[in-house]
């Protein structure tokens, strides 16, 4: 379906002759990418492998032993973490290419499996007893120390999945002691600050020019934690003259952030938590009213957000 | 016949084009703001996550616009409901055929496709209540022809499936109700059907004029090779024999079988050598199809051994191929090419951006109008 193009494009002299013969060239001889399908199969392949393994195991672990498994998924994990190491690209502050096609996939597939060899030392031997915070802040670190390392944002996620775990798991003792009611506020409190951190570490990678590719993984994080609390705070807590002008400060932030950087994933995202925000504001603060009045708000405020989206930006192909 | 500009939908097409040879160097950077320049498409197609915020709001607010009528107008019967849906639905379509789509040049926006289903839904819905439709055949009937025009008119892919599935159901309706052969005769109309639709779809995939449509003919290819391989799968045949006419095991089961295994069998091969991407991805699919339906009736080996075997086995075939392409790339290449499906970029855009971290090329447009890709909006998250 090129060719009427091409021909369009060479009669309105916008392509000389030999560039139209060029790209018919390159059309007709381009290779047929089997990209998409090989690389589906792999996941597959190794999926299967690995359920069907898992089960093996599972079935047979009076003959094998526990700690014969636990070695066996430390070795691969050790394993895929050297491998990692071997083929490790050399540092850079900036973004580094993957050195071969599988390498992203079996560093995620270590951390993985260190998580798993983690959790059955746990699981068998209590390894951590009750400070779950310990076994937590291990692979935390541990996949921190290898996402920088390694360049890997997948790898970033899971520290920081990790990260947000020990944070819950450490504030989340203290209020069982307490016995008041504060154990939402406490999360909702905590919450927040991690949306904050989350936020800034970005932004200060961003000045130091250290990573900055890194900051769409943190903030992505950040921008739900941060907007989730404030909600929960608005709802459960319902201290609106707390928590409102908070979820407008983040929302701005993100505004101003996803101006800044031209994302529309992040502007999206914040228009739709300010939204459910001020409307749950606006409507727990007037009651009674006729159920016209709530249809008449949705309608107008809709149309104004529409309105907001579309010129927000003008995304026109001129 | 169509509701957008045609115009536009060339210049874009072009555009898209010519953006591809540009990323592979085929001509100067001189030459591409040139080619820009002429060819502006003016449509307002935004980013998909902004294509997603003004479609939610769209539905939040003609909901209230349902919810604020229905009070003030507050209708006391089936007939006024019906009436007032009908209503509704015309003022959509009207203001999606006036205000977004002639004035505002909205292609692919979130609104158009909002009020277009919607306007649909509220039309035939009315018409439903207002006749008292039964369910089944003349149900069926009676949606048809909405969702061919909404798929020609407005280019929608989500209608012209709609459509195929609408076709399908009326032919095995009629066919399952013939007396005496009905159980021969349901697996041969589904593929008599299939096979008469990817054939159309096929030629006008190829058809110039069509162009516009290459984009739905495409989904009425993919679900045409689907619809002919159900046709004949045992499974679907056996299950389908059980539940129409209480028999336990289809006749000519052989031939099911083999049905079941040379199809997909025959669209891989067909689809690496007449480099056919759409059938090779639905062989794939079939042929794992097939595998599950082997082990549906034959449990030959424990789950777990199946699994780990069946795995290794794929890993294998899938890793020896990468290895063998990327040393000697030649027709066929591992690396992946620049224009992508929908599917794809979501597996992207999940998987490989959120999880792994793997950069996503991003592409723009409702429709790509070429046959056997799925363009959504664009998926980048950045403008």
């Amino acid at each position: 379906m090129y060719k009427p193009v091409l021909t369009d494009l060479v009669e309105k002299n916008l392509l000389e002759p030999e560039d139209a013969e060029r790209i018919g060239t390159y059309e007709k001889t381009k290779p047929f990418s089997l990209h998409w399908e090989l690389k589906t199969m792999l996941y597959v392949g190794v999926l299967l492998l690995n359920v069907g393994l898992g089960i093996l195991i599972y079935e047979n672990i009076d003959t094998v032993g526990h700690a014969v498994l636990i070695v066996l998924v430390g070795l691969a994990s050790a394993g895929c973490f050297w491998y990692a190491w071997r083929h490790r690209a050399p540092f850079s502050r900036g973004e580094v290419e993957s050195p071969t096609p599988y390498y992203d996939y079996i560093l995620l597939l270590g951390c993985f499996t260190f998580l798993i060899m983690e959790g059955y030392w746990q699981y068998q031997y209590n390894v951590f007893g009750d400070r779950y915070g310990l076994a937590t802040f291990i692979p935390m670190v541990l996949f921190f120390v290898l996402a920088y390392l390694f360049d890997n944002r997948g790898v970033l996620s899971l520290a920081i999945s990790a990260l947000a775990s020990w944070v819950g798991i450490t504030v989340a003792p203290e209020e069982m002691l307490s016995q008041n009611d504060f154990k939402s506020q406490t999360i909702i409190i905590t919450g927040i600050l991690l949306g904050v951190v989350l936020a800034a570490i970005p932004t200060l990678s961003e000045r130091l020019d250290f990573k900055k590719h890194f900051s769409v993984t943190w903030l992505n994080f950040s921008i739900h934690i941060l907007m989730v609390s404030c909600l929960a705070g608005l709802f459960v807590l319902d201290e609106k003259a707390v928590y409102f002008p908070l979820l407008a400060l983040s929302v701005a932030f993100y505004l101003w952030y996803a101006r800044m950087r031209h994302s529309f994933y992040f502007m999206v995202v914040a228009v739709i938590y300010g939204y459910i925000g001020f409307t749950y504001l606006l409507l727990s603060s007037v009651s009674g009213l006729e159920f016209e009045f709530y249809m008449l708000y949705f309608l107008i405020s809709c149309g104004i957000m529409i309105a907001f989206l579309i010129n927000y930006k003008k995304h026109r192909n001129a | 016949m169509i509701a957008y500009d045609r115009k536009s939908l060339d210049a874009q097409q072009t555009v898209e084009y010519a953006e591809l040879w540009r990323k592979k160097g085929l001509f100067s950077e001189e030459k591409w703001q040139q080619i820009r320049e002429q060819h502006p498409s003016g449509f307002y197609s935004p980013n998909v996550f902004v294509r997603i915020g003004l479609a939610v709001f769209c539905v939040v607010m003609l909901l209230a616009i349902v919810g604020l009528t229905g009070l003030i107008l507050s209708p006391d019967s089936s007939e006024s409901v019906a009436l007032l849906g009908m209503l509704f639905g015309s003022a959509c379509l009207f203001m999606l055929e006036v205000q977004l789509i002639r004035n505002k040049r909205h292609f692919g926006s979130g609104l158009d496709d909002v009020l277009l289903y919607a306007g649909t839904t509220a039309i035939i819905s009315g018409l439903f209540l207002l006749f008292d439709i039964p369910d089944g055949l003349a149900a069926y009937i009676v949606v048809l022809p909405f969702l061919v025009a909404g798929s020609i008119r407005y280019l929608d892919r989500l209608m012209a499936a709609g459509a195929f599935v609408c076709t399908l159901l009326i032919v095995l309706h009629i066919a399952k109700d013939v007396p005496q052969v009905a159980v021969y005769v349901l697996p041969l109309t589904g593929m008599v059907f299939s096979l008469l639709l990817y054939r159309f779809a096929r030629r006008g995939g190829v058809r110039v004029e069509w162009r516009y449509w290459h984009g739905v003919l495409a989904v009425v290819e993919l679900l045409a090779l689907l619809t002919f391989y159900a046709s004949g799968n045992y499974w679907v045949v056996q299950q389908a024999g059980h539940y129409f006419f209480g028999m336990d095991a289809p006749p000519a089961g052989g031939l099911f079988w083999a049905f079941t295994f040379i199809v997909p069998a025959y669209c891989i091969f067909r689809g690496i050598r007449a480099r056919d991407r759409l059938m090779l991805d639905v062989g794939i699919a079939c042929m794992a199809a097939a595998v599950f339906t082997f082990r549906y009736y034959f449990n030959v080996l424990p789950l777990a051994w199946a699994a780990a075997t069946g795995g290794a086995v794929l890993f294998l075939i899938s890793w020896l191929s990468i290895r063998y392409l990327r040393k000697r790339p030649h027709s066929y290449a591992y690396e992946p090419e620049e224009k992508d499906t929908l599917l794809q970029r979501v597996q992207e855009e999940i998987f490989d951006k959120a999880i792994v971290g793997q950069a996503a090329p991003a592409t723009t447009g409702k429709t790509s109008m070429e046959g056997g890709q799925f363009g959504g909006g664009g998926s980048g998250g950045d403008f």
